[in-house]
């Protein structure tokens, strides 16, 4: 598909204006040795869906920041060539200008509020537009009516949930009324469902006037037909062109089980309470050597506290955890929160009972040697991950548990996480993973948990679960792509 | 009783402005009269205008109260000015009426301060006051709205001290016996609760700045925050309790 239709795109160009254009364009931040982009080209119209896809660390959000200006003042990037915003010169936008055209939502829902409640949030946008007061109220009124978001009016926004804030988010970007709206990865952060039903929501909103929308994305299936093109986002040259862009799913490799017959956790009967709330009721399961399984459910389901209590930081009121002479090892969603020294190679050193040809062989088998010197918190967030496991198998912890470690990574990532985890699992150890991305849990898993409401509501082998299309809705899942729900 | 809303609705501004007013005003009497006859005056203000949840308030004076105690205590014993006439003995110990004045001035002195600023915290929301900042007094919104965003960032970086730890936890870190090596272990936590906050400050600028925030002032408020003729009169009515306890305390004296 991609380049074979560009030449009806060029006789679309002549019948809606270009708005956005960048041409034979060079950038560089000044920390970098060499460019994001080299002479690149690409055009948005008016009234178009884009989607600007590719993998993480790509440049994809650069771009969109040079589009609503807060690039390159906020970066003193150097750059080449030209972006003509609306036939004009972007550089000769006045500061803030752009934005009353340009509307952008971010993809971390918790950093774009800065006032109490939806509707002072709203205002805030307003203010800054320099809107009459009466104008003000009509406005936030209509944005959110057609939103759907009425009842949320007075609402305090850090009581929402992560879908809800993004909707909140948005609806902020519609009050400004403006002619293009940039979406930074806004579904990164959401569950499957949730997502999905963002992109519903989405695309039933009814403009009033042909707004253009400009996606960054990496995961297009999960939008399903919202997007009329999709621009490949490359360092170099003619960016590629998709027209309808279908859904890239992605394709992990086929992988062997490794379970061996002896157990490497058990868990029975175990209830936990802090301060008078039951977290986790009754749960009881086991785990074998080698075996890969998934936990799923819904959010505030106590999936985070069940793998908290199985590797002893929260303290279970009742029942019994055996996993051996060590606790399980765990990795929290931001790896960096286990770090406590300066050095890659301190971390992996800091538990102290472990032989150093030990440390090599962990170093080598994790690809940790070319990073030893590096501070734990500059490292790319993959290779956090590994210092992160690293750090666990010197404990010689039997079992690793991982808290959401598929949260936002893009296909490379995911694919490396693969590998990560299936390479410990035929090492022998037992890896419980907390995940919402379904596609990823039936490549990987050998065993399924539900988890609803602080209990365990069953075990399933992979290959079962995915027909039970109630049970998935239930626990607030999606079936990964692939496999067909009405047969 | 419609009348007890009134602190809480007053002006945030104008009443920072009196509370700073009384305190510095205070600052300049000696006498244990006017500190606190304006203490108990101040309590009746909110009796009669406020809401002020008693137990919170009590709990709040808790500390208070070993401090004044404190002052009390110390200034007896060490005072430098020894003079006036001997009203108490007790062995070698002797207490003077200037000593014993000076001593009951300053920790009344203690209670009216904090009463007043009691009065102040428990009566005024922080966002209002922020916006009253900026609409009353000129403050830059630049400022302000970076107060809020800060304010907004609190319960975060709350949550996220307490996943930080539960990971350090794991690891062995944070469960030293000694309150001292804990202490130095907070220096661990540090650095990834900072390195989050650098982090997130960046993107709720980004955010801001995106929604064509510029920093510059705005030409219309949507919760327009005004001073009325009621914030004049109890700004009235606390200056009237503050000199007239400076008039009772210098006769009384």
């Amino acid at each position: 598909m991609v380049n074979t239709l560009s030449k009806k795109s060029q006789v679309e160009i002549v019948a809606t204006p270009v708005i956005i254009d960048f041409k034979d364009f060079t950038f560089q931040f000044p920390e970098d040795e060499s460019p994001v982009f080299r002479n690149i080209s690409f055009s948005i119209q008016a009234g178009e869906r884009v989607a600007l896809y590719g993998p993480s660390g790509c440049g994809k959000s650069t771009l969109l920041y040079l589009m609503n200006r807060l690039y390159p003042d906020n970066c003193d990037g150097d750059l080449e060539g030209s972006i003509t915003l609306w036939q004009r010169d972007a550089a000769c936008f006045a500061p803030g200008e752009i934005n009353h055209r340009v509307a952008t939502v971010f993809q971390d829902p918790d950093t774009q509020f800065c006032m109490p409640t939806v509707e002072q949030e709203m205002a805030f946008t307003l203010e800054n537009l320099h809107v009459t007061r009466p104008e003000m109220e009509h406005r936030i009124t209509e944005t959110l009516e057609m939103t759907g978001l009425t009842q949320f009016r007075k609402t305090t926004i850090q009581t929402l949930s992560g879908g809800m804030k993004q909707r909140v988010a948005t609806a902020c970007a519609i009050l400004m009324q403006p002619e293009v709206l940039l979406l930074d990865e806004p579904l990164a952060h959401l569950d499957p469902l949730t997502a999905k039903h963002y992109v519903e929501w989405l695309d039933t909103l009814k403009w009033s006037y042909p707004l253009t929308i400009v996606a960054v994305e990496h995961q297009l299936d999960l939008w399903g037909t919202f997007f009329d093109r999709a621009i490949h986002v490359r360092a170099s040259g003619d960016l590629p062109i998709e027209l309808n862009p279908t859904k890239p799913c992605i394709t992990f490799p086929k992988r062997v089980s490794a379970i061996q017959p002896e157990v490497a956790l058990e868990a029975k009967n175990v209830h936990v309470h802090v301060k008078g709330k039951q977290l986790l009721k009754d749960v009881s399961f086991q785990l074998q050597r080698g075996e890969i399984a998934v936990l799923a459910g819904p959010n505030g389901s106590g999936k985070s506290s069940l793998l908290k209590t199985i590797c002893g930081i929260l303290k279970k009121s009742d029942g019994t955890i055996k996993s051996g002479t060590m606790l399980p090892g765990y990795v929290p969603q931001s790896p960096e929160q286990l770090f406590v020294t300066q050095r890659v190679k301190d971390e992996i050193r800091f538990s102290n009972n472990t032989k150093e040809e030990e440390i090599t062989d962990i170093m080598t088998r994790l690809r940790l040697n070319e990073i030893e010197q590096a501070h734990p918190f500059s490292v790319s967030h993959g290779q956090k991950r590994r210092v992160a496991i690293g750090t666990m198998l010197s404990d010689k912890r039997p079992v690793l548990l991982l808290d959401e470690p598929t949260s936002g990574q893009d296909e490379a990532a995911l694919k490396e996480l693969f590998h990560l985890i299936n390479a410990r699992a035929k090492e022998g150890f037992a890896i419980l993973i907390v995940t919402h991305d379904m596609t990823f849990a039936a490549a990987i898993a050998d065993t399924i948990f539900l988890m609803n409401h602080g209990q365990l509501t069953g075990r399933f082998d992979n290959d079962v679960m995915w027909l039970q299309e109630k049970l998935l809705e239930k626990h607030q899942l999606v079936a990964p792509i692939g496999v067909c729900l009405h047969d | 009783m419609t009348s007890r809303t009134w602190l809480h609705d007053m002006n945030p501004s104008l009443k920072f402005i009196i509370v700073l007013v009384s305190m510095l005003t205070l600052a300049w009497f000696f006498n244990p009269w006017t500190p606190l006859l304006f203490f108990l005056g101040v309590i009746l203000l909110q009796l009669l205008f406020s809401r002020v949840n008693w137990k919170v308030w009590s709990l709040f004076m808790i500390p208070i109260a070993f401090t004044a105690i404190g002052y009390l205590w110390t200034t007896l014993l060490f005072a430098a000015d020894t003079s006036g006439h001997v009203i108490w003995t007790w062995g070698k110990f002797e207490v003077t009426n200037t000593q014993w004045n000076t001593a009951l001035s300053l920790s009344f002195r203690v209670f009216a301060f904090s009463s007043m600023s009691l009065l102040f915290a428990l009566t005024t929301d922080p966002v209002k006051f922020v916006m009253s900042l900026m609409q009353q007094l000129r403050l830059s919104p630049k400022l302000a709205y970076g107060v809020m965003v800060g304010y907004q960032f609190l319960p975060v970086v709350k949550d996220e001290f307490i996943l930080i730890r539960h990971a350090h936890r794991l690891r062995g870190v944070g469960e030293e016996k000694h309150v001292w090596q804990r202490l130095l272990g907070m220096r661990r936590l540090l650095i990834p609760l900072l390195a989050g906050a650098v982090r997130r400050a960046e993107r709720s600028a980004f955010a801001m700045e995106a929604r064509g925030f510029t920093g510059e002032r705005r030409s219309a408020y949507y919760e327009p925050i005004s001073i009325n003729a009621r914030d004049w009169l109890l700004a009235t009515i606390i200056m009237v309790l503050l000199i007239g306890s400076g008039v009772a305390g210098f006769l009384l004296h």
